[in-house]
């Protein structure tokens, strides 16, 4: 059993397991923090970033005015923005029989996948992760698609070029396989090839069976169990323990997994999300109370519920029940809508609204009192009907494009205004970077609810899996704060540690097969009781292996001679019936064999010790005798004289 | 009423013998004994009993009867006692065979009554409150009670357990006591001035103390611990000296044998004993070892706590106490890593956090008292605080890498908050105001913490107040509070817990308060929109943290009121004068109204007149005095009250004439009160329905009628019938017939 590892990113992940010849796809998470790289993508002309100066190196030998502009200090990419693919060269693609989903943020560079590698398998997800999935693909094309740019830039990614760049871009890694967005026919295609899965579901494929389980992360979250007969992998991608809207997190059928493959912990492991919480809305309190407005830079499904959630609470014990809240996304009304129709994919509590009935989400009624406004974009009706101060929810957490770009050039010049961070998957301070200098104030509350490392020790404790998998910045604490070695796994067996490219022979063994025996076979065979309760048979059969599924068959009769004429015809022999010979099980005993074999005039015996048992070596017969616990060869280089007599001899 | 109760008792006596009836509950008993005791205290017994002939025959036939119920039965033990208490009822009940009876050993058995913890309770409560005279004593020791109660001692009914100590330390008082009525020099005197049979007795006791002390079983040995301990501490000489002598043995064999469940139950004992005697200090040091032992900790943290005790054992008890705190917050030291056991300790969760708490706490009690620290500078001990306090919020290792304590320490409340008690108390210390950046950072980061619970932010609001007044004269300060400190509070005065936006304006009044006459901080407070936050923090959704920034605002309007009066100070005055009546009229909950009305009397207390509060003066009285609460109406009556004693003592707001006479002055301050409606205000609550409400405006109107009929130099009758136009007593019965028609 095999991992090949595509990416290294610990939140969105991209693991190819191998297993009984079946080659699993777990996650394709698609890193966007290459975005980071380029210039922001105004919606609306911006004088300052088209004024920008291009990009000369200081003796002028390399000129890169178009593709590179100077803003801030730093140097940016003046193109749409790039993401990094998972690995595509590890392993060939085509050969991915499945693809196992956990979240909608850990597909979306499925496109990439399905689309252009030649793979014909099947994606496997619940309906919310497709739909959302959907959503945020959507939104993602439709953000790149509103601001098409007439080139791309390639030049810079030359390596003599890149080089000689200003950080941070000297340093990108991979820059050549980086990919522009795709398209929405690719996301659609893509998207076709899913087949739905409700939770605990059974899905067979092939030799095994894949389950999802609920992960408590985010509305139809799943961690996958994938076992044959006798093996059991979970893979643990984002989960979470804490109470907010998707149903709780299922950990028993996680229990004595033979590997546990774990990835998606929080990626802010010193913030509690309570406390993040707590930040957040005392922040926005007290820009809204001194006049300022509220930008919240996020994505258009996940924590954003339950940020609405917390706001229509918080807003009117604040006093601040009359300020606006925009939700700016081409798929807000979407979101919206979906998070209160996935009701059996919520969290108990929610879920009982239903019946009541009451919409799950308090955010309907933040819309019907007109408290909570969403817009497709800034465009149109927005324009007319915004009033400040406000709070504005809208993307992409990178600064880099969709309708966030343009509030930061509105509101970045004035102190009053402040810009809240939630989303945890980039660094507030690289996102900020191209709008430099800043006069709005910044807070940076990420709110990860994924499991923080002190939850999963207790719940490792607790299913007790034989080998933990997982990637390699969680064996090790955070390089900033090495002192705290609270926050990494510490495990026994340490866990096995991976890094993109990596492939990682998991330490499985596989002992038992379950095999199949045909009636007709069966019929023949004569058990007879060696001890009460304990019957053996011996069985002379063909055995056939397909697919990962293995039959015993009788043994295919000769080819009955024609019958001749002459001869009488014979009725057929009924089989004999034998008693069952001798049957030898159980290892060798060294002692007594040592005796035999001296008593037998081989004296001359070296005995070396080996992991599995012991190797003799009959130096004068120049004989090897390998005794294993579950197997004994004697190599004796096609003396057939000796090894009979050997072999006899091993069989007392 | 006693006697119509004393006809009924006959009757009352037969229901309670008559077993067929339901036994009544226990309270209804009790009450019933408390009567009994009430009509002891004030007779005496012989009266009682000879008048009511029924108590005998009840007492008679509860303890001869094998159907009593115990509750009865322990009832009539108590009062059988309770009557025997003085000779002659003593006399009378023992002459009827009825002492006996009751209390005899053999009696106690019947019928499995004694089974019973209550019964068994009720003849020690009756014993006990028979030991008044010597006869009672001698019937005890004669009938061989002794041994009962010793044994008793040992009870699985904690309470009978106790009662038994208890009796017996009354038995050796009353050994000692009867002995010095008799003439004898009880002082340091020796067993001969005990009477020869009773020292049998004493003996008994002792020697039950001593046995107990080294029997094997560790019950046994707590409860004879727990009796020396009260002997020790509520007995006289010779008893104390008597029994220290027998029991010094087997406590240092205790103590050398060390058991962490008997350290307190030890220390209590040596407390009691005289700390200062030498063999004290003695077993305090074998107590406290070498500070490589489990209850040398606990024994430490103890000796701290005592009040007598001998220098040196507080010196070696502090030193050990800290040891905890230094080896996880200083840098190693060979010698702490010879302690083996604190080690280990410390490297497990559940000890390693008593453990700190305890060295917190005693620091803290040593910094209350202003303990000297000889072998360690109070430099390093505040230093290694600050250290913990920075480990428990996740921004320090812990020093000693062998003991990883900092993972069980990070994001403990339980330390935090006692860490910070312990640093607000190391304020006392001033060699420590060299360590403010130090403290006043790691204070700052706590209150910057998403993740600091509410109650860890009160306790650090609490310490960086005490710190915030030792640092005062430095000039540093009010760049702290106005660069650092204030923008974190305003944004903890949005803070999603309302406990959190209470105890930050909690924090805000007490930081106003502390520098109050500074002028530098009053502007801060200004400049920085600290105001306006305190002002918008009188909406608040939730009443505690209204009434929180009604007193904040107040005492920023009263620090203002120390400056030089600039529109800014007036615009204040005003914006806070109107939310604060709309508070007081509007406000659903009390305790923003309560607090309104403080503010007001805080504001006229104060030494400043501020003439803009004039106007509003008559509508807070009336509305005060006419609110629903109580309370706020008792604060009304308070401010009245010092209203009362500016207009008519220094007259602020009158303006000053010499040649106005006495007569003019005090006609011309009253009518100034019956402007304001206090007149209304004080016979309207005279006729209030709350009691203190009624008693207080009372009390104002007497002050009132002396002050006139003191000052004035005519009747003080006519003064009032001129300003008030009416006499007071008419007022008052006036408004009474009002009301009783309405």
């Amino acid at each position: 059993m095999k991992l090949y590892c595509l990416s290294g990113h610990p939140t969105l992940p991209c693991n190819v397991l191998k297993f009984k010849s079946t080659t699993i796809m777990l996650d394709c998470g698609l890193d966007t923090t290459a975005a980071l790289y380029f210039l922001p993508l105004p919606l609306v002309h911006s004088p300052r970033l088209s004024k920008l100066p291009g990009w000369v190196s200081k003796d002028g030998a390399v000129n890169l005015e178009k593709e590179l502009k100077e803003c801030s200090g730093r140097v940016f990419v003046d193109s749409q923005p790039e993401f990094c693919l998972p690995e595509k060269e590890l392993l060939d693609l085509s050969t991915i029989d499945v693809i196992l989903i956990s979240n909608y943020h850990c597909m979306m560079a499925l496109p990439y996948i399905t689309e252009h590698t030649g793979f014909t398998g099947t994606v496997y997800a619940t309906e919310p992760t497709l739909q959302i999935g959907r959503l945020l693909m959507e939104e993602l094309v439709t953000f790149m698609e509103r601001v098409p740019k007439a080139q791309a830039a390639t030049c810079w990614k030359n390596k003599e070029i890149q080089r000689l760049l200003p950080g941070p871009l000297k340093d990108a890694v991979d820059v050549w396989s980086w990919r522009k967005c795709y398209s929405v026919q690719e996301v659609n295609s893509a998207l076709s090839k899913v087949q739905l899965v409700g939770y605990s579901q059974k899905e067979l494929f092939g030799a095994v069976q894949v389950t999802p389980l609920s992960s408590g992360y985010s509305l139809g979250s799943s961690n996958w169990i994938i076992q044959s007969h006798y093996e059991k992998v979970s893979y643990v991608s984002g989960s979470s323990l804490l109470t907010t809207h998707p149903q709780p997190m299922e950990q028993s059928s996680l229990k004595n997994s033979d590997v546990l493959i774990l990835t998606g912990l929080t990626q802010i492991p010193t913030a509690n999300p309570d406390g993040m919480l707590g930040e957040f809305c005392s922040n926005l309190a007290m820009t809204i109370r001194a006049g300022g407005n509220v930008l919240v830079p996020c994505y258009s499904s996940g924590v954003i519920y339950d940020l609405l959630e917390c706001l229509y609470q918080f807003m009117d014990s604040a006093n601040l029940g009359s300020t606006p809240f925009y939700f700016i996304s081409p798929v807000a009304n979407s979101s919206l809508e979906f998070s209160q129709i996935f009701a059996e994919w919520l969290c108990q509590n929610k879920q009982s609204k239903v019946y009541l009935p009451e919409p799950p989400f308090p955010h309907a009624e933040l819309i019907q009192t007109n408290k909570l406004k969403h817009y497709p974009s800034i465009h149109g009706d927005f324009s007319s009907e915004f009033r400040q101060p406000c709070v504005v929810f809208t993307g992409h957490p990178s600064l880099r494009f969709g309708d966030v770009v343009h509030f930061m050039e509105l509101w970045g010049k004035s102190s009053l205004n402040t810009i809240i961070f939630t989303e945890p998957d980039f660094s507030y301070l690289d996102a900020l970077a191209p709008y430099q200098p800043l006069a709005m104030k910044c807070v940076y509350c990420p709110i990860d609810t994924r499991l923080n490392f002190h939850q999963v020790s207790k719940l490792l404790k607790d299913i007790q899996p034989l080998h933990v998998v997982c990637p390699e910045p969680y064996t090790q604490p955070p390089p900033a704060q090495p002192h705290r070695s609270d926050l990494m796994l510490e495990l026994q067996p340490p866990p096995m540690a991976y890094r993109r490219c990596s492939v990682l022979g998991l330490p499985f063994r596989r002992r038992y097969e379950r095999i199949h025996l045909l009636p007709e076979l069966a019929r023949s065979l004569v058990p007879s009781e060696i001890k009460a309760g304990v019957s053996v048979a011996t069985v002379s059969a063909v055995l056939q292996s397909k697919d990962n599924k293995h039959v015993l068959q009788p043994v295919p009769k000769p080819a009955p001679v024609p019958p001749s004429k002459k001869r009488k015809r014979v009725t057929e022999e009924p089989p004999e019936v034998l008693n069952p010979k001798p049957l030898l099980s159980g290892a060798v005993p060294l002692e007594p064999f040592l005796a035999m074999l001296h008593k037998n005039g081989i004296t001359e015996v070296k005995v070396e010790e080996t992991a599995d048992g012991h190797i003799l070596h009959l130096q004068t017969e120049d004989v090897l005798i390998q005794l294993e616990e579950d197997a004994t060869h004697i190599i004796c280089d096609n003396n057939e004289p000796l090894r009979k007599p050997g072999s006899e001899l091993l069989c007392g | 009423m006693d006697s119509d109760c004393l006809s009924l008792l006959p009757a009352v006596c037969l229901v309670l013998a008559d077993p067929k009836q339901a036994p009544p509950d226990d309270t209804s008993l009790e009450k019933l004994l408390d009567w009994f005791k009430e009509l002891h205290s004030q007779s005496n017994g012989q009266v009682l009993l000879q008048d009511q002939p029924c108590l005998l025959e009840f007492i008679s036939s509860v303890c001869t009867s094998e159907t009593t119920d115990p509750a009865i039965l322990s009832f009539t033990l108590k009062l059988t006692g309770l009557l025997a208490a003085t000779k002659q009822g003593f006399h009378l009940l023992e002459e009827g065979g009825l002492l006996l009876c009751a209390f005899e050993r053999e009696a106690c058995y019947v019928c499995d009554l004694w089974e019973d913890a209550s019964v068994r309770s009720g003849w020690l409560q009756g014993l006990l409150n028979m030991l008044k005279h010597q006869k009672s004593l001698d019937f005890i020791c004669r009938n061989g009670l002794i041994k009962v109660v010793l044994q008793l001692q040992n009870d699985r009914s904690l309470f009978v357990a106790s009662l038994a100590n208890q009796l017996l330390v009354h038995i050796l008082n009353f050994l000692t006591s009867s002995s010095t009525t008799n003439g004898s020099d009880a002082v340091g005197s020796s067993v001969s001035s005990l009477r020869s049979d009773w020292v049998s007795v004493s003996s008994e006791i002792m020697n039950a103390v001593v046995e107990a002390l080294s029997s094997e079983d560790h019950p046994q040995v707590l409860r004879g611990l727990r009796l020396l301990s009260l002997v020790l501490s509520q007995c006289g000489e010779p008893i104390r000296s008597m029994l220290w002598k027998d029991v010094l043995v087997p406590l240092e064999v205790l103590i050398k044998r060390g058991s962490e469940s008997l350290t307190q139950t030890l220390m209590t004992v040596l407390q009691a004993a005289d700390t200062s005697a030498r063999p004290v200090e003695e077993l305090l040091e074998a107590m406290l070892g070498d500070g490589n032992r489990k209850e040398c900790f606990q024994c430490a943290a103890l000796v701290v706590k005592l009040e007598k005790c001998p220098e040196v054992s507080k010196r070696k008890a502090t030193g050990i106490i800290l040891l905890p705190l230094q080896c996880v917050s200083t840098q190693p030291q060979t010698e702490i890593e010879t302690y083996l056991v604190l080690n280990e300790q410390l490297s497990q969760k559940a000890s390693c956090i008593s453990l700190l708490m305890q060295s917190l706490s005693s620091l803290a009690e040593l910094a209350h008292r202003k303990f000297l620290f000889e072998d360690i500078s109070i430099h390093s001990i505040t230093s290694s605080v600050v250290w913990l306090l920075r480990m428990c919020s996740g921004q320090c290792p812990s020093s000693l890498l062998r003991i990883n304590a900092s993972i069980h320490l990070i994001g403990c409340c339980k330390v935090q908050r006692c860490g910070l008690d312990t640093l607000g108390a190391l304020s006392v210390y001033e060699e420590n105001v060299d360590l403010r950046k130090d403290i006043f950072g790691v204070l700052l980061d706590y209150l910057q913490s998403p993740d600091s619970h509410a109650t860890v932010l009160k306790k650090t609001f609490q310490a960086a107040v005490r710190w915030i007044a030792v640092c005062s004269p430095f000039p540093d300060l009010l760049q702290f509070i106005s660069h650092d400190l204030f923008p974190v509070l305003e944004k903890r005065m949005c803070d999603l817990r309302w406990e959190v936006r209470d105890s930050t304006l909690e924090f805000i009044t007490q930081l106003t308060t502390a520098l109050n006459g500074n002028s530098g901080f009053t502007e801060a407070l200004h400049t920085s929109g600290m105001v306006s936050v305190l002002l918008s923090s009188l909406a608040d959704t939730e009443g505690y943290v209204r009434a929180s920034a009604v007193a904040a605002v107040g005492e920023a309007v009263t620090a203002s009121f120390h400056h030089a009066a600039t529109e800014r100070n007036s615009s204040l005055l005003e914006k806070a004068l109107t939310q604060m009546m709309i508070a007081l009229s509007q406000d659903t909950e009390g305790f923003p109204r309560r607090a309104v009305v403080k503010a007001f009397t805080s504001w006229l207390k104060g030494s400043h007149p501020v003439t803009a509060l004039e106007s509003s003066l008559s509508s807070v009285l009336s509305l005060g005095g006419n609110d629903f609460d109580w309370e706020v109406k008792m604060h009304t009556l308070e401010l009245a009250e010092v209203l009362m004693e500016k207009t008519l003592t220094c007259c602020p707001y009158i303006v000053q004439n010499v040649d106005f006479s006495e007569k003019t002055r005090l006609t011309q301050a009253l009518s100034r009160l019956k402007d304001y409606g206090l007149f209304d205000l004080l016979f309207n609550s005279l006729l209030d329905c709350d009691r203190p409400v009624c008693e207080k405006a009372c009390a104002l109107l007497v002050r009132l009628r002396t002050l006139t009929a003191e000052t004035a130099d005519l009747d003080h009758s006519a003064l009032v019938l001129n300003v008030c136009g009416n006499r007071w007593g008419d007022e008052v019965q006036s408004r009474y017939l009002n009301k009783q028609q309405a």
